[in-house]
C-alpha cells in the first residue's frame, strides 16, 4: 500500500480545476485527477513503484479495480462506486473489483475534501465525479483502440464500448480492454473544461445504473474471508485488553497495582493512557501474548480511580439541566428564525405545548471497537475499520506524539458503523500500547467496554409550542432542542453552522430536520447545548443523527395539532405541504411520498378492529439540502395493559435516482427496523456517571422475533440520487407514536415508548 | 497443548484449557471467519458446530472440546457452496456481514435436522443471533431457499453430508 509519507491535513480539492489523466503504467492503466498528490507521481513513477490510484485502474488482464475512499459498513458503497464507474466506462460487471483506500488525501471525497463517511452523502456527492472518471476512461480506451485497429480518427463516433470491449461494427473489428491496456497506447489528458464537456449518459441510456447487480463484497461475507479490523494479524503482534473506569468520562487513574496480573501467563505490561487528545479518560491497557491472557491480566489489575467531576451524574441530572437551560431566555442559538412566534402565539386561538425526550442510545455494532497499531521506522501504521480516516489519523498521531503526516491508516471492512466509527478512541490505546511495548498491538474492546464507552446518541429534551388561528391554521411553532453537541466535540469549525442570530456557530447535527418543509409563517428553532451532558456523556453521530429526535418532536406535535383541531393527521400534513416560498419543490415531493405510503398501507380505506390504529409521519431527513423524502404509515395494536404490537410498517421514500434498487431496499428495510428498535427497545441510562447497560442482555436491539411486516415503496423519479442509509430511521418512531394515539388515545412523548407510559397516558 | 479436531483436521493449539474456543480458533489457528461479538453468549456471532450442534464458541472452553468434531464457517463447505451460502448470495443477505458467519452456522444446524422448517421454527432457532444491520427478513428468505434446495437435492438421491 502506501510507502511514502502522507500529508493528511484536510485540504480543499476542487476537482473542477484539475486535469484528468489517463496513463499507462507497468501494472496497467491508471486514471485519476492531476495535481491531487500521488496521481502525477504514480503516472511518472518507475513501473515497479506503481500503485493503484484514484479512481481506478485497469490491469492487463482487463480487471477494473475501483479504489473506494468511503468506509464500507454494509451499505455496499464500494460496490456502488464501482457500478457508477462501470456504467460510463462500458466495462463488464464481472470484471469489476474494489479496493479500500488508505488515508492518502488523493482518495479524499471530491466534494468534502476529506475522508469521512456519513450523512447518507456518499452516492449523491460522488456520482458526478465517478461518472466523469468512467466516461474519460471510455473515451481514452476507444481512441486507443481505434488507433490500434487502424481506424481513422473520424470513425470514433461509430465505436461501441460495451462489456469491456471496443468494437467497430462496420469493419467488424474489436479489441478488449485487456488488449488495449497491453498495447500501452491509452494515454490521454483531459483539461478541466474537456472533462466537464464530456456528455454523460442520460437515464434512458443506462445499462448499469438502476440494475441490481450482485454486490462485489457479498461472497466474502458468506465464507469467512472478508477481513475486518478485528481480523488483522501482523508478525510479532501482541494483544491489548482495556480496563475502563466506572465513569463514562472525566475519571483519572490514581494507581495501578499489577502484582496479580504478573502471574498471568503471557502478561507483558499494563499501560496507563496519557491521552492528550482527550478522547479517553482513565483508561488502562493490559498487554499480553494472546487476547485471552490480556483479558485475564486486565481482570487482575487493581486500579484506583478519581471519579472526576461527572461521577455523581445520572440521566435525571442531564434531563433536569436540559429543562433549566430551556427555561432561560438567552440560552442557545437560533437555527431557524422566521417571523415572530411569540407574538403569533399571543394572539392564537389555541396554543399547544409539549415536551419530547429521547434516551441515551448506543451504537453497538456487532464488531466491537478495535485497532491495531504498528510503528515501522518513522511511520505509524493503523489497521482499523474507520469512517473518518482524516480525523482518526490525526488522533492516532496525537496519541503517538507525532505529526499526522507520518500516520498511514489501513482501511478494513467495517463490522457495522452507524456513526460509531467516525470516532477514534480505539486508536489511542492501540498506539500507546504499541509504543510502550515496542511491538504491534491489537486492542479489542470487550462488549462491556464498547457499550459503556460509546459515543452515544445524546439524551435529548425538546420543548415545542404551537399556535393555531381561528380557522385551525398552524400559524406559529417555537421549538427548542437541548442536547449534547456531537459534532462540536470534533473541534473542526467547518462542520459547524453559523447561527441565524449571529451568536456563534451551532451544531446543526442536533437540529437538522427541525427546518422542515411545512409552511409555518412564524417558526423559531433554538439549538441549546447541554454542557453537562456534553461533558459527562460525550456524544456521537448515531445513524440518522438529529432527525432521529427532531422529527420525533415535530411529527408528534403536528399530530397533536391535527387531533386538537379535529383534522385527519395525514390530510393536515398535506395542507401544510403547500410548497410556498422556500418549500417549493421539496414540499410537493414529500406530499407525494406521503400519499404513496398511504396508498400502499390502505390508510383510511378500512375500519380497524378495536385497539388497533394507524399513524403517519413524513420527514425530510437528513439535512434540508440533502433530503430523501420519506413517509411511514404504522399499523399497531395496543393492549389494555399498554403493550404495543407493531403489526406493519409501510414506508415510501423518494430517492430521485436508484443506482442499485435491491440495495436501496436492503438499506431502507434495515433503517426501518432501526427506527423500530429505537422506538420500542433500545434505552441506555446514566447512573453515578457511568452507562448502566453493559451487554445485549440489558441493551436490547431488535431481534428476529420482534420484526413486524415491513413494506417498502421506492420512488425513483429521475431527480438526482439521494441517500438511503439513514432517512427511514427517523420516520418510524413518530409514526408509531401517532398510531398508538390513533388506536388508544394515549399520547406518548418519550422514547423509547414503554407499556407503562402508554397505559399511563390512556388514563390521563 | 490441547489438540482440536477442526474442519476435519487435527491441530494442536498453544492455549490453556480454560481459553474460550473462539480465541483459540481466531488467534492460534488464524481462522478469523468466526467472530467475537459479546463474549457472553448473547449475540451468536461466534457460532460454530461441535459434533454438529451449534454452540457459542465464546462460551465453550478449549478443554471441553478435545476429541470432539468442530466445524467453523471455513469448513462448512469445500468451496463456500453449502446451500445456505449459495442462498445467502442469491438473496444478497449480508450488509456489514460481521454476524453472518454465525447466522449461517446457526441456520446450518437447523437444516441438518429439519430441511422443511416452518417460519416459526426458523425464528425460534435464529432468535439468539443478533444482526445489527437487521437483515432478518433476508436471513429468513435465504434459509427457506436453502431448505428447498436441500429437499430437492435429497429427493434426487443426492443427500448432503451433515456438517
Amino acid at each position: 500500500m502506501n510507502q511514502h509519507v502522507k500529508n493528511v491535513t484536510p485540504e480543499p480539492t476542487d476537482l473542477s480545476r484539475r486535469s484528468f489523466l489517463v496513463g499507462t503504467a507497468a501494472t496497467g492503466l491508471v486514471l485519476g485527477y492531476a495535481g491531487v498528490p500521488g496521481v502525477g507521481e504514480a503516472l511518472a513513477a518507475a513501473p515497479a513503484n506503481f500503485e493503484p490510484s484514484v479512481w481506478y485502474s485497469i490491469s492487463p488482464d482487463g480487471l477494473v479495480t475501483v479504489t473506494c475512499g468511503k468506509a464500507d459498513m454494509g451499505q455496499h458503497i464500494a460496490s456502488t462506486m464501482a457500478q457508477i464507474v462501470c456504467e460510463e466506462l462500458g466495462a463488464k460487471w464481472s470484471d469489476m473489483r474494489v479496493n479500500l483506500a488508505s488515508n492518502d488525501p488523493k482518495f479524499n471525497d471530491p466534494v468534502l475534501g476529506a475522508q469521512i463517511t456519513g450523512g447518507s452523502w456518499s452516492t449523491m456527492m460522488n456520482f458526478e465525479a465517478m461518472s466523469r472518471a468512467g466516461a474519460a476512461g471510455r473515451i481514452a480506451l476507444a481512441e486507443a483502440a481505434a488507433a490500434a485497429m487502424g481506424l481513422p480518427p473520424y470513425f470514433k463516433d461509430q465505436l461501441i464500448v460495451r462489456d469491456s470491449m471496443v468494437s467497430h461494427p462496420k469493419s467488424k473489428k474489436q479489441m478488449s480492454f485487456a488488449d488495449i491496456v497491453k498495447s500501452g497506447k491509452a494515454t490521454k489528458t483531459f483539461t478541466p473544461d474537456e472533462l466537464k464537456a464530456i456528455k454523460l449518459k442520460t437515464p434512458d441510456q443506462y445499462t448499469m445504473i438502476g440494475v441490481s447487480v450482485p454486490q462485489l463484497d457479498i461472497p466474502s461475507k458468506t465464507n469467512g474471508t472478508a477481513k475486518y479490523g478485528i481480523d488483522v494479524m501482523l508478525p510479532g503482534m501482541v494483544y491489548g485488553a482495556i480496563v475502563t473506569p466506572p465513569v463514562r468520562f472525566g475519571a483519572t487513574v490514581k494507581s495501578v497495582d499489577d502484582a496479580a496480573a504478573k502471574s498471568v501467563p503471557g502478561f507483558i505490561k499494563a499501560v496507563i493512557l496519557d491521552d492528550k487528545t482527550q478522547t479517553t479518560s482513565g483508561w488502562v491497557v493490559a498487554v499480553a501474548n494472546t487476547y485471552a491472557n490480556a483479558k485475564k491480566a486486565a481482570a487482575a489489575l487493581k486500579i484506583a480511580y478519581d471519579g472526576g467531576p461527572n461521577a455523581k451524574l445520572s440521566s435525571q441530572s442531564l434531563l433536569d439541566e436540559a429543562k433549566r437551560l430551556q427555561g432561560l431566555d438567552d440560552s442557545g442559538q437560533f437555527f431557524v428564525k422566521d417571523g415572530d412566534p411569540a407574538a403569533a402565539l399571543g394572539t392564537a386561538a389555541k396554543v399547544l405545548e409539549a415536551e419530547y425526550t429521547t434516551s441515551i442510545n448506543i451504537h453497538a455494532p456487532m464488531e466491537p471497537m478495535n485497532a491495531t497499531a504498528e510503528f515501522k521506522g518513522d511511520i505509524l501504521h493503523i489497521y482499523s475499520g474507520n469512517q473518518f480516516a482524516t480525523r482518526s489519523g490525526a488522533i492516532a498521531a496525537g496519541a503517538a506524539g507525532i505529526d499526522p503526516k507520518f500516520v498511514v491508516m489501513h482501511q478494513m471492512w467495517l463490522g457495522g458503523g452507524f456513526g460509531r466509527r467516525l470516532d477514534a478512541d480505539m486508536m489511542v490505546p492501540a498506539v500507546q500500547a504499541a509504543k510502550a511495548v515496542g511491538k504491534p498491538v491489537k486492542v479489542i474492546y470487550t462488549r462491556e467496554n464498547d457499550m459503556t464507552m460509546d459515543f452515544s446518541r445524546p439524551l435529548t429534551y425538546q420543548k415545542v409550542k404551537a399556535g393555531v388561528d381561528g380557522d385551525g391554521k398552524l400559524v406559529a411553532l417555537s421549538h427548542d432542542v437541548v442536547s449534547a453537541w456531537p459534532t462540536a466535540r470534533w473541534g473542526i469549525p467547518d462542520f459547524l453552522t453559523p447561527s441565524v442570530d449571529k451568536k456563534g456557530p451551532l451544531d446543526s447535527f442536533t437540529v437538522n430536520g427541525s427546518d422542515f418543509f411545512y409552511t409555518v409563517p412564524n417558526h423559531h428553532v433554538r439549538a441549546i447545548k447541554n454542557e453537562m451532558a456534553h461533558n459527562a456523556t460525550p456524544s456521537g453521530q448515531l445513524r440518522s443523527v438529529a432527525p432521529g429526535w427532531t422529527f420525533w418532536a415535530v411529527e408528534s406535535m403536528i399530530d397533536e395539532i391535527a387531533a386538537a383541531t379535529g383534522k385527519d393527521p395525514a390530510q393536515f400534513r398535506i395542507s401544510l405541504l403547500d410548497g410556498a416560498g422556500k418549500n417549493d419543490g421539496g414540499a410537493q415531493r414529500l406530499r407525494n411520498t406521503l400519499l404513496a405510503a398511504m396508498g400502499l398501507a390502505g390508510y383510511g380505506t378500512k375500519k380497524l378492529p378495536k385497539g388497533e390504529g394507524m399513524g403517519v409521519a413524513c420527514v425530510s431527513s437528513q439535512e434540508r439540502a440533502t433530503a430523501s423524502w420519506t413517509a411511514c404509515v404504522a399499523h399497531v395494536a395496543v393492549a389494555p395493559s399498554g403493550e404495543v404490537t407493531v403489526k406493519k410498517l409501510t414506508v415510501a421514500t423518494d430517492v430521485g435516482t436508484q443506482v442499485h434498487p435491491d440495495n436501496i431496499r436492503a438499506q431502507v428495510e434495515g433503517a426501518v427496523l432501526w427506527g423500530l428498535s429505537l422506538a420500542l427497545y433500545e434505552k441506555a441510562t446514566l447512573k453515578d456517571g457511568g452507562i448502566e447497560q453493559t451487554n445485549f442482555d440489558s441493551y436490547r436491539p431488535l431481534r428476529m422475533s420482534q420484526m413486524p411486516e415491513v413494506a417498502v415503496a421506492v420512488i425513483a423519479n429521475g431527480e438526482k440520487a439521494t441517500g438511503v442509509g439513514e432517512p427511514a430511521v427517523t420516520v418510524v418512531a413518530p409514526a408509531i407514536g401517532n398510531a398508538i394515539f390513533n388506536a388508544s388515545g394515549a399520547r406518548v412523548r418519550a422514547l423509547p415508548i414503554t407499556a407503562e407510559a402508554v397505559k399511563g397516558a390512556m388514563k390521563a | 497443548m490441547p489438540t482440536l479436531t477442526i474442519n476435519g483436521r487435527s491441530m494442536s493449539v498453544d492455549a490453556a484449557n480454560d481459553t474460550p474456543l473462539l480465541w483459540a480458533i481466531r488467534e492460534q489457528l488464524q481462522m478469523t471467519g468466526t467472530k467475537f461479538g459479546c463474549g457472553a453468549g448473547l449475540c451468536g456471532a461466534c457460532t460454530v458446530h461441535v459434533n454438529g450442534e451449534a454452540v457459542r464458541s465464546c462460551q465453550t472452553m478449549v478443554g471441553d472440546v478435545a476429541g470432539k468434531k468442530i466445524t467453523t464457517i471455513e469448513g462448512l463447505s469445500a468451496k463456500g457452496d453449502h446451500p445456505l451460502q449459495k442462498a445467502w448470495i442469491a438473496e444478497q443477505v449480508p450488509q456489514c456481514g460481521y454476524c453472518q458467519s454465525g447466522q449461517i452456522m446457526q441456520a446450518a444446524s437447523l437444516l441438518a435436522k429439519n430441511s422443511n422448517p416452518t417460519k416459526e421454527e426458523v425464528v425460534a432457532h435464529m432468535d439468539g443471533n443478533l444482526c445489527r444491520c437487521m437483515t432478518y427478513s433476508r436471513i429468513q428468505k435465504a434459509i427457506m431457499r436453502a431448505a428447498t434446495e436441500m429437499r430437492t437435492a435429497s429427493a434426487a438421491g443426492n443427500e448432503r453430508r451433515p456438517t
